[in-house]
């Protein structure tokens, strides 16, 4: 199926970091740091391809917007406020970003939520076993969480065939990444994570698409 | 555009390389920096009891009953859910505003906002700083770090002795005395009985198996409430009531219960219930002595010999000091209970050998006092205190009370005191003339009313002008009452601080918020069997400690080396330590007494056993002398009338029981027109107050529509239209919340139970999840302390009064909010 | 070999004849002889192997020794028997050897083969090796552990104050460190051992006319001789010594009772229930015990209470002439054990006669021997807001 096996390489690296990269900005708080990083004449340049993809304009097109307008610690706090109180405080009413609070309500058609470090984060951490790898101890989340996900997603596009991304991919990112991506946008007081939620929506979905075409 | 394009342009691009580490790191680099630890079955304890865990891929994964433990409470099977429910507090979080603004904040905000996740240095400098500012600002006098409660088991990571301790290098502070439990009763039964009573060893059940003819339950259910225990519990006490039961069924003891309400342990028992109007066994009870004594029921010589007063108390029995005679048919009109049954009670009380147990519950009312006066009273009439299976107790249904102690000696704690040559960074004592102890249950008042005085035990006490809070394992948005009320205080102070393990409301009425990890994530010692004090266990570490959550005992050595006093908080000694330490003490305190293995063994075993107590009687040694064992009351005597009551003058708690009316009666008392119903908040029969409630699997084994249980008789349910299972609002004009509706022909009509310790959960008065932080909010689960009355019992004793309390309910006709009880903070827009 | 054939005769005459003494030092001599030299014989003696080859002292003195510190230790540093149970110094070793041939009796009569009658005769042994002990003044540990070579900044506050109380009077160590190498035998009747650690046992000889305070609760007496108890004398009372004669002391004890029973008990003051002394009934209406004064009326119970001197005899220890010591014991006790459940209440947040009443109702949870409970209630009482005005 593929006949250039440099550039191929280069193209899964590029596929790895834009899922690091996801990975990176669901891990943690937008600090000075990465808000440095994000906004560097490189990335400027990786955010204007990135929303080269019409699937993609609308959202990068939020996230930069917000990015450039973090010019202040409050803004900056502001905007961990929107992480915190989505991501680190609750279930019901924020979007944890734990795989088993998205697929088990699937399965079992309730709205209840299931208990922290079940099964999915114990499936996860199999994944990761395999791989000689594990969560870092200054990250101390359950396995399932999406930061977690996706910086395995990343690892494999470098270590890994297609066939066996598409299948992790499928399995554990795109079956719950929309009813996610729904919960983010019902909850955000802002406007980055749910930008973001739905970036990296639209990007699974576009690797779906991407890897199957090429089976 | 076509993906290997775009994906082409990608690579050119993705050289920006994000400098943070990845989430995800080499698996041997992992493993190297902390031994996992091993699965397989370890040892520990709560409150709920001893159990056993099994570890399973580095989390908890089954539990089973402690070996010793013949009765165990269901309850266990939510010890998972207290570790991994999504209520955890997972990181020191600080409210957005607060962090902005410090003390300025807007403070309307607190209750659910805005938090940001700090560091834990940032987190402890912050706490430091704030601590800085009221002491600078305000003294001592400004900052309230006394509210403590029901902290998780275990002797070394004692919440509340480690927050004292602490705090209490910083500075000094406002402390409380009492408790919402008991106040009433501590307080009073001291001047009558000369001890609190209320947590003293009781006579052993043997004993009152084998000698009690008769058993007064009064107000009494210790088949709930025996489920949970100040420390690991080993629940002996269901032995006993197994061998009631059967005594009962084989007619040779005769229990009686009064109350309301047929409670669990009646149902247990098969035994008889006197029902009894709510909040009117005072009169009860005078009319059984005012019978006794036109009968000459009264044991004149007991009375005589033992006691003091009475002869000041009779004019008030008789009517002869206020024209009113407390005749049975007197106190049938209060009480409901017809003159014959009241008549046949005083026979029957005075005929062999009577034990009364009195429940807690009827001294968390308006005069609260009274009952158990009264009920001290009836005692020494019937002339058996200090008889085995005769007199009174006030804890038989409590923490094993009842079950002989062993006689060995418990471990002690960590410190909850300052050592002895330590100074506190800010020693001044200057509490601008407030006093620096004040009533448990008026602290919020003191909130509201800064410099008020109020008579309380004899003594005058200002109120200070409290300006931050501390708490740590304690949650006073369970305990105590009025919502409402507490929303305006809260609002007048400058800065809350929290240290727990779940996010509590009050955690979400806080500034900082700290992750404290739960019992299971840390090794500590306690003693198992409570009162019967029947051996040590081992509490070991079944998981690490949860996200960036920490053991108490880290958290504020932490905090100690802010302040620069690391090693005076620990006497440099590690956690370990101190483990060794309290358990080497221990044992030489029974050396030669009672044999305890080197730590490291007992450590291995799980548990030290110390075997079996011998059966003792309460008070006997005050029969058998009462010269030489005199009582600790102001005479040594059962005092009938108090001198040193009367002298307070105090117009809501006189020299003698007295029958007084309440602010809320049910029934056909005051207020009764408006708010028909009494409710009942009891001690719950699956939680311990409001720990476990967060449990989620275990909470859904008794919820209703994922509400609280509201218990309601058929007759009041028929008559609002509610059917079982139907959503309830119940309201008065403090508050309203939502319950589920349990129809059970075990409540009266005009009686409804909703057990304290249900969550808080407020939600906007059209019940969307905004607007919880506002005055008059729903609760969406069905907190009671959202409608009880934030008063003192009496001038006396000041306790809370959360039995009075009348309220309306009918079928929820609303939009049905979520539960926003268990999720942490809901973020709030204003 | 005069000396020889003496004690070969005295050995070879039945026993029965004998004084035990005797057959002590001969078996001691025998076991020098038979041994083949006397400095060889001793120090034979003077090995661990020596000493635990009776069974008795290798199946529990020797086994509890191995679980402790001064057998293994960071620094590999191990004391055996004879470090700690033999004196260094020549002549007393003779005397201790001397005094162990008992221990040879006790091996040759069993009097300890079994774990029963070791457990039996623990407190006995241990009493015998603490009064050594005490004799020279904890030589033995002193042989290694010096006051002087003491790094007092490693020590925890509470350990420096104590250690540095102890080093400035050369205390023994084992007025303290009892049972750290050994189980403790059951103390039983030797009570509240910390606080007499704490405070002392008392003056030998007290002076008459001088004032003490009791430092436990201590039976009183009819005479100087007598061994039938009159009462007791509370923990922490004032007594003035009128008179001394062998172990005992005549006290008079000054105090209010309240005019019920027999007006047995005598309390601290008037209208307090602070606990001075309790007679029995016989010694109360004894002639000349009790002298009795002015009465007045309680105003808060309405009893009648009365001014009373009592003269009475105890016996002369666990008298000693400071208080405060004994408060400062309370003290630590009560802000330690009283704060495990919950904040203690300020010393002046009741009245005398409530915090009986308090405390009693408290007292479930708290590990406190009896010596230790009176202690601490007569404690909270005197420090009570009804001597102490200035707070709440």
């Amino acid at each position: 199926m593929n006949k250039e096996p440099v550039s191929d390489n280069a193209i899964n690296q590029a596929r790895g970091i834009v899922y690091q990269l996801l990975s990176s900005l669901f891990a943690k708080e937008v600090d000075h740091q990465l808000l440095h990083e994000l906004t560097s004449d490189n990335a400027q340049n990786f955010w204007a391809q990135l929303a080269s993809e019409q699937a993609f304009k609308s959202d990068v097109d939020t996230l930069m917007s917000v990015l450039n307008t973090l010019k202040s610690d409050k803004a900056l706090l502001e905007l961990a406020a929107d992480y915190c109180g989505l991501f680190l405080v609750g279930t019901k009413h924020s979007a944890s970003p734990y795989a088993s609070l998205y697929l088990e309500d699937a399965q079992t058609g309730t709205d209840d939520e299931p208990t922290l470090f079940g099964e999915q984060h114990q499936l996860m951490l199999q994944f990761l076993k395999q791989s000689q790898l594990q969560v870092q101890s200054s990250f101390p989340e359950p396995a399932d969480h999406l930061a977690v996900i996706l910086a395995y997603a990343a690892h494999l596009c470098n270590s890994s065939d297609e066939t066996a991304q598409l299948e992790f991919i499928e399995s554990y990112l795109n079956n719950w990444i929309g009813n996610f991506a729904a919960k983010v946008t019902q909850c955000d007081s802002g406007q980055f994570y749910s930008a973001l939620t739905r970036l990296t929506q639209s990007w699974i979905q576009a690797e779906v698409t991407g890897l199957r075409a090429e089976q | 555009m076509n993906r290997r394009d775009f994906l082409k342009g990608l690579v050119s691009t993705s050289y920006v390389v994000l400098s943070g580490a990845s989430v995800l790191a080499p698996l041997n680099a992992l493993a190297a920096s902390g031994a996992k630890s091993k699965d397989g079955w370890l040892t520990t304890g709560s409150h709920f009891g001893a159990f056993k865990m099994k570890r399973k891929n580095g989390v908890i994964d089954q539990v089973k009953p402690f070996d010793l433990d013949k009765y165990p409470t269901d309850m266990i099977n939510g010890i998972k859910g207290l570790v991994y429910n999504p209520s955890r507090v997972r990181y020191p979080m600080v409210r957005l505003d607060f962090l902005l603004k410090g003390h300025k904040s807007d403070t309307t905000q607190r209750g659910d906002f805005r938090f940001v996740r700090v560091t834990w240095d940032k987190a402890l400098h912050l706490l430091k700083d704030s601590l800085d500012e009221v002491q600078t600002k305000y003294g001592p006098s400004g900052l309230h770090a006394g509210q403590t409660g029901w902290r998780a088991t275990g002797q070394l990571h004692s919440s509340t002795s480690h927050m004292q301790r602490a705090i209490g290098m910083h500075g000094n502070f406002v402390k409380k005395v009492g408790d919402y439990s008991t106040g009433a009763g501590q307080t009073i039964l001291p001047y009558i009985l000369g001890s609190t009573e209320v947590y003293a060893q009781g006579t052993s059940w043997p004993l009152i198996l084998e000698e009690s003819n008769t058993i007064i339950l009064w107000s009494n259910d210790p088949y709930k409430n025996l489920q949970v225990g100040w420390n690991a519990e080993t629940h002996e006490s269901f032995a006993y009531l197994a061998q009631l039961k059967e005594k009962v069924k084989q007619g040779k003891i005769r229990v009686i219960s009064i109350d309301p309400v047929v409670t669990k342990t009646q149902k247990y028992l098969g035994c008889e219930q006197l029902y009894v109007n709510p909040q009117t066994d005072v009169a009860l009870m005078l009319g059984i002595a005012h019978e006794m004594v036109t009968k000459k029921l009264h044991d004149e010589k007991f009375i005589e010999g033992y006691s003091l007063g009475f002869d000041r108390f009779l004019p008030y029995l008789l009517g002869e000091s206020d024209g009113v005679a407390k005749t049975p048919e007197w106190a049938s009109e209060i009480t409901g209970v017809s003159p014959e049954i009241i008549r046949d009670l005083a026979k029957v009380m005075t005929k062999g050998r009577t034990q009364m147990m009195m429940g807690w519950c009827i001294q968390r009312q308006q005069h609260g006092e009274q009952p158990y006066w009264m009920a001290a009273v009836l005692a020494t009439m019937i002339g058996q205190i200090g008889l085995p299976g005769g007199g009174i107790s006030y804890g038989h249904h409590y923490s094993s009370i009842g079950v002989p102690s062993s006689g060995a000696a418990a471990p002690g704690a960590f410190p909850r005191n300052l050592d002895e040559d330590q100074k506190p960074l800010f020693d001044s004592n200057d509490f601008k003339g407030a006093s620096s102890t004040i009533p448990v249950a008026r602290w919020i008042d003191a909130i509201m009313e800064p410099g008020k005085t109020i008579d309380a035990n004899g003594s005058k006490v200002t109120y200070p002008d409290i300006k931050m809070m501390v708490f740590s394992g304690n949650n006073p948005w369970n305990h105590h009452q009025d919502r409402n009320k507490m929303k305006q205080a809260f609002q007048k102070l400058e800065c809350v601080v929290t240290i727990d393990m779940n996010w509590t409301a009050t955690c979400r009425f806080s500034d900082i918020v700290l992750p404290a990890c739960t019992t299971f994530e840390r090794n500590d010692i306690d003693v198992y069997g409570s009162y019967a004090n029947r051996g040590i266990l081992a509490m070991q570490k079944m998981v690490e400690p949860l996200f960036e959550s920490l053991s108490d005992f880290e958290i504020f050595t932490r905090f100690a080396a802010v302040m620069g006093k690391e090693k005076a908080y620990t006497r440099g000694m590690t956690e370990k330590d101190w483990l060794i330490k309290l358990y080497d003490d221990c044992k030489a305190a029974n050396a030669g007494k009672f044999d305890m293995p080197d730590f490291e063994s007992f450590w291995k075993e799980g548990y030290v056993h110390f075997g079996e107590g011998k059966p003792w009687t309460r008070h006997a040694d005050f029969r058998d002398d009462p010269e030489i064992n005199p009582l600790g009351t102001p005479s040594g005597l059962i005092e009938v009338f108090s001198r040193k009551i009367a002298q307070f003058n105090y117009d809501d708690c006189p020299g003698h029981p007295t029958w007084m009316e309440k602010t809320e009666r049910s029934h056909g008392g005051p207020g009764s027109d408006k708010f028909p119903v009494w409710m009942q908040s009891c001690h719950p029969d699956k939680r311990l107050h409001s720990q476990m409630c967060e449990s989620k699997e275990y909470r859904e084994t008794y919820t209703v529509q994922g509400r609280e249980p509201v218990y309601l008789s058929p007759v009041d349910a028929k008559k609002r239209g509610i059917k079982d299972g139907d959503l309830v609002r119940v309201f008065n004009d403090r508050g309203q919340l939502l319950a589920g509706a349990v129809v059970s022909d075990s409540f009266p009509q005009g009686v409804i139970r909703i057990h304290e310790g249900a969550w808080y959960g407020p939600v906007g008065e059209d019940g969307s999840k905004e607007g919880g932080a506002e005055i008059g909010a729903l609760c969406s689960y069905g907190d009671p302390n959202t409608l009880t009355q934030d008063i003192g019992t009496s001038k006396l004793a000041q306790a809370c009064s959360a039995y009075t309390c009348l309220v309306e309910f009918d079928k929820y006709q609303g939009k049905v909010p979520e539960v926003s009880s268990f999720n942490g903070p809901v973020e709030t827009q204003i | 070999m005069k000396w020889f054939i003496n004690i070969w005769r005295t050995l070879n005459k039945p026993a029965k004849f004998l004084t035990l003494g005797t057959v002590s030092l001969s078996a001691f001599l025998m076991g020098i002889i038979f041994w083949g030299g006397f400095n060889t014989a001793l120090e034979m003696t003077n090995t661990e192997e020596f000493c635990i080859s009776c069974h008795s002292m290798e199946s529990k003195p020797y086994q509890e020794l191995q679980e402790t510190v001064h057998w293994s230790n960071h620094s590999g540093v191990r004391a055996t028997c004879p470090d700690c149970h033999v004196p260094h110094n020549w002549s007393r070793k003779i005397g201790r050897k001397i005094e162990a041939s008992h221990d040879m009796w006790g091996w040759l009569l069993q009097t300890v083969n079994t774990s029963e009658k070791f457990e039996a005769k623990r407190l006995e042994m241990a009493s015998r090796e603490w009064k050594r002990f005490d004799r020279d003044n904890s030589l033995a540990c002193k042989n290694c552990h010096n006051y002087d070579s003491m790094k007092w900044d490693s020590m925890s506050k509470l350990a420096q104050k104590q250690m540095k109380r102890a080093a400035k009077l050369d205390q023994s160590c084992i007025d303290c460190h009892k049972g750290i190498a050994h189980k403790l035998p059951d103390m039983g009747t030797s009570r509240a051992p910390e606080l007499i650690a704490q405070v002392g046992s008392g003056e030998n000889t007290p002076q008459s006319e001088q004032t003490y305070f009791t430092a436990l609760t201590k039976p009183l007496f009819y005479n100087d001789k007598t061994d039938v108890e009159a009462g007791t004398l509370n923990i922490a009372t004032k007594v003035k010594v009128l008179e001394t004669k062998g172990n005992r002391v005549k006290v008079g004890i000054d105090g209010w009772r309240k005019k019920i029973g027999a007006g047995r008990v005598i309390y601290y003051d008037f209208g307090l229930n602070i606990l001075s002394a309790q007679l029995t009934k016989d010694a109360a209406l004894e002639e000349g015990v009790i002298e009795t004064f002015e009465e007045k009326e309680d105003p808060m119970t309405g009893l009648k209470w009365q001014r009373v001197e009592a003269q009475i005899w105890t016996d002369k220890d666990y008298l000693v002439s400071d208080l405060q010591p004994l408060w400062d014991y309370a003290r630590d006790t009560y802000t330690t054990s009283c704060s495990v459940c919950h904040t203690q209440p300020d010393e002046a947040h009741f009245d005398a006669n409530t915090w009986p009443g308090m405390f009693q109702g408290m007292i479930a949870f708290v590990n406190m021997d009896q010596d230790t409970q009176a202690l601490v209630q007569k404690y909270l009482q005197e420090h009570s807001s009804t001597f102490d005005k200035t707070s709440h």
